[in-house]
């Protein structure tokens, strides 16, 4: 019974049984919401989400307040430079993904030497990136055309690519396996979770705490630089702070799928129950023709409503 | 004339007496020392005095009046002024306001007296004229201040207290000669006023330089009370030991001598640094070097800063033959140094996660490891955890789900598979249970008969004596005396610790 009872209550059980029901509501409030072309629509939202969010996810676990809020910049950065590289040329796509790549990291970079170097908090640390990046943003939008994507990117991103499923629900399929493998089956993961949850006992017993900290926000860097990259195949073309708008459900999507914010502890498959959970909702939301400020009021009271769960959760344990 | 008097105070914390029977008379006009190993229940007559601990029983008299303590400002009221050892000065605050900290002089009802908190804080800082260090003034912030200040202010602080019963909890470890011999002159002035002093140090020498009499306490009981012209140093220590306190440390079951043709494990020549100073000693392969003394004599610091988790100013290190400098646990634990810490939840618990996971990353570091196969290490982690006796269901259930021992071993099952050269140990059986230390100290044995060097700090001396080869004995940072064979005694443990010689 209470095995049943633990089960039920693991984050990622929930999340699932939240999606089920709010796709049933979806339908109910809108015949048509349910329908494959529409689920396959809403999955690749949630992986756009879900890749952002698999960067927010490794800052998480890694403890110390650890927490990337730039990661709607390096979006529409990345979907920027990607667009101006490959100006809707298929041949650029290539020097454009190294680009956005080297983008994100430099940017994850200077984020993971401000917080270990600096020791500057990685909220404050990361919240002055997406200034510096915002900033960015508008200098470089006087001076160069916004871009345009390259046919195949848009495919890849909106075509069915392989088994009638789109290429971009492919790769984030193939994320989530590489990130679990990462997470469980290597060293770099177990000392991902080992500072996350005593920094000090793990730099005693020798874990290299301030390199693997730096890592991780260059892999959140990365991460969000992939998702700048499909977001202008998703789009067409890359608009004013197209990332804008995924910095906090990202960080939602991470604490649905019960990674504690206080660090070590956690794991991405949640996250992606999170991500496709939110992206529904978000759904259901303009279905019921709510305004994006709406919207964002309903994902800030989710997420406090998810810490005084977790929270009290927490308490009650110790 | 009786200032206070304690008769019969006893104080439990659950199961555990602290305080048996605890007797005290403070008379006006004397400096009474307290007198009491780790341990013995001195702290906690304290705390019963300053009113932070209630007592169970026993009567408390001010001045021949019965009273009740209720908290600390009752304790104030009754005229008790104390000195804490934990420092507990405001940080951000200057020196002025932290002496007058206790109470703050006030005018028109609300607002802060500044002219009378400078004239109350020049009367103190003038008592310590000329040895308080340069840029010590009024106005400097304690946190900028060196230790030894703050100290003083410390002491400054429960001077100006004006109690006429005023209590030291060792106030001159941090102290330089000038500064103790000018603290010492100021009680004496108290005295001839008529105060009472209640004063507690580990250094015989300040003892015999300031105290009037003595009163001895041991397992939570007040032995007696003595004057201390009429006795010596060893009569002292003495009745702290207690009986017995003679009989040489058992030699059956470690050997005293050890084959010093297998070389030496550890070497160190002239280590200093943030809280110790030269310090030398060799540990042999198949050694164990104890390391004794009061608590927080540098023990731990020498121990942490070998490993590179503490600050060596300088001196040299070899592990075996190579020199060895620590930059870090990292380049420690390469070159073949282990260390197992007492403070688990702080330097060795990865809480939350599996027992496992806590085992490994030593191995980790040192075979370089890139992946990790659960399957493949289940056959490392295992052997080393059942080398000790270790107690677990599965290798996958957290850590937290086993007892403070069994996690203790978990930790040092992580030196286990790939084996060092040498083991620190850092008073590493501190709140497990019997049973688990005698698991401990079974494999240590085995470790040293192994062929690996040893240091075991302990804080308890029945450790210790029962395990170490030889003992150096730690005093204000520095090794004040060696015990080796049969000087390996629990009264020559305690001579040395106390520096009565």
């Amino acid at each position: 019974m209470s095995r049943i009872n633990s089960f039920l209550r693991q984050p990622i059980v929930v999340a699932l049984v939240l999606i089920v029901f709010l796709l049933y509501l979806g339908e109910a409030l809108s015949p048509g919401f349910a329908t494959g072309g529409q689920i396959l629509r809403l999955l690749i939202v949630a992986s756009l989400l879900g890749i952002i969010a698999a960067g927010q996810n490794v800052v998480i676990l890694g403890g110390r307040e650890g927490i990337d809020l730039s990661v709607g910049g390096v979006v529409s950065l990345s979907a920027i430079i990607a667009g101006n590289v490959m100006n809707g040329a298929d041949g650029g796509i290539l020097p454009a993904v190294g680009a956005c790549l080297a983008a994100g990291a430099f940017f994850g970079l200077l984020n993971g030497l401000g917080v270990t170097l600096l020791r500057i908090p990685p909220l404050v640390m990361t919240l002055g990136m997406l200034g510096v990046l915002q900033g960015l943003l508008v200098v470089i939008r006087m001076g160069i055309p916004s871009g345009q994507a390259a046919p195949a990117l848009s495919r890849f991103v909106t075509q069915p690519f392989a088994y009638g499923i789109p290429g971009i629900i492919w790769l984030w399929i193939m994320i989530g396996i590489v990130m679990a493998l990462m997470l469980n089956r290597t060293v770099f993961g177990h000392r991902i979770y080992a500072i996350g949850s005593n920094e000090h006992a793990a730099y005693m017993a020798g874990v290299p705490v301030g390199i693997i900290r730096i890592a991780l926000f260059v892999i959140s860097g990365m991460f969000a630089a992939i998702a700048g990259l499909c977001l202008l195949g998703y789009s067409g073309t890359s608009f004013a702070n197209v990332g804008e708008q995924y910095m906090l459900p990202s960080i939602i999507a991470v604490v649905f799928g019960g990674t504690s914010l206080a660090g070590g502890k956690g794991g991405y498959t949640g996250t992606m129950a999170g991500a496709v959970l939110l992206v529904i909702l978000q759904s259901i939301l303009t279905t019921i023709n709510i305004e994006e400020s709406g919207r964002q009021m309903v994902f800030g009271a989710t997420l406090l409503l998810l810490m005084m769960f977790y929270g009290r959760g927490r308490a009650m344990r110790a | 004339m009786s200032k206070l008097k304690l008769s019969g105070v006893s104080k439990a914390y659950g199961a555990t007496l602290a305080l048996r029977r605890g007797d005290l008379e403070v008379m006006a006009g004397e400096v009474h020392v307290l007198m009491g190993s780790n341990g013995s229940g001195k702290s906690t007559l304290c705390k019963i005095i300053a009113g932070s601990v209630r007592p169970d029983s026993g009567r408390i008299l001010v001045d021949d009046q019965p009273v009740t303590i209720t908290g600390p400002r009752s304790a104030r009221a009754h005229g008790i002024g104390i000195f804490y050892q934990e420092l507990s000065l405001a940080a951000h605050r200057s020196v002025g306001e932290n002496i007058s900290l206790g109470r703050l002089p006030v005018k028109a009802g609300v607002f802060v007296d500044r002219s009378e908190l400078r004239q109350r804080a020049a009367r103190y800082i003038g008592l310590f004229d000329g040895v308080s260090g340069e840029e010590f003034s009024a106005e400097a912030l304690v946190g900028s201040l060196r230790p030894d200040q703050r100290q003083l202010v410390e002491i400054m602080k429960a001077l100006a207290s004006e109690a006429p019963l005023l209590i030291f909890d060792e106030p001159t470890s941090a102290l330089d000669r000038a500064q103790v011999e000018r603290f010492f002159e100021i009680l004496r002035d108290l005295k001839r006023r008529g105060r009472g002093i209640v004063f507690i140090s580990h250094r015989m020498d300040e003892i015999k330089a300031i105290g009037d009499r003595v009163t001895i306490i041991r397992d939570g009981e007040t032995i007696t009370t003595l004057n201390l012209n009429d006795t010596d140093p060893a009569t002292v220590i003495r009745l702290m030991v207690g009986g017995a306190g003679d009989m040489p440390a058992s030699q059956s079951s470690v050997p005293a001598v050890v084959d010093a043709e297998r070389g030496a494990a550890l070497t160190v020549r002239n280590l200093s640094g943030r809280g110790f100073s030269d310090v030398s000693f060799e540990v042999a392969r198949g050694e164990i070097l104890g390391f004794g003394g009061l608590h927080g004599q540098g023990q731990s610091a020498v121990l942490r800063g070998i490993f590179g988790a503490g600050a060596v100013t300088s001196g040299k290190i070899l592990i075996g033959e190579e020199s060895f400098d620590a930059s870090g646990p990292r380049k420690a634990i390469r070159c073949g140094c282990a260390y197992v810490s007492g403070d688990r939840a702080r330097d060795g618990v990865i809480s939350g996660r599996p027992i496992i996971e806590n085992v490994t990353p030593i191995h980790y570091l040192r075979d370089r490891l890139m992946i990790a196969r659960p399957r493949k290490l289940r056959h490392k982690v295992a052997p080393a955890l059942q080398s000790m006796q270790t107690k677990f269901a599965s290798l996958f259930h957290p850590i937290s789900s086993l007892s403070g021992g069994n996690q203790q071993k978990v930790i040092i099952a992580r030196w286990l598979i790939d084996r060092p050269d040498v083991l620190l140990l850092d008073d590493p059986t501190k709140g497990i249970d019997l049973s688990a230390k005698a698991d401990l100290f079974a494999l240590i044995r085995q470790l040293a008969a192994d062929g690996l060097g040893i240091v075991l700090y302990s804080s308890e001396d029945a450790e210790l004596l029962g395990n170490a080869n030889r003992i150096l004995v730690f005093n204000g940072g520095s090794v004040s005396r060696e015990l080796t064979g049969a000087d390996r005694t629990r009264y020559n443990l305690y001579q040395a610790a106390y520096e009565a010689a």
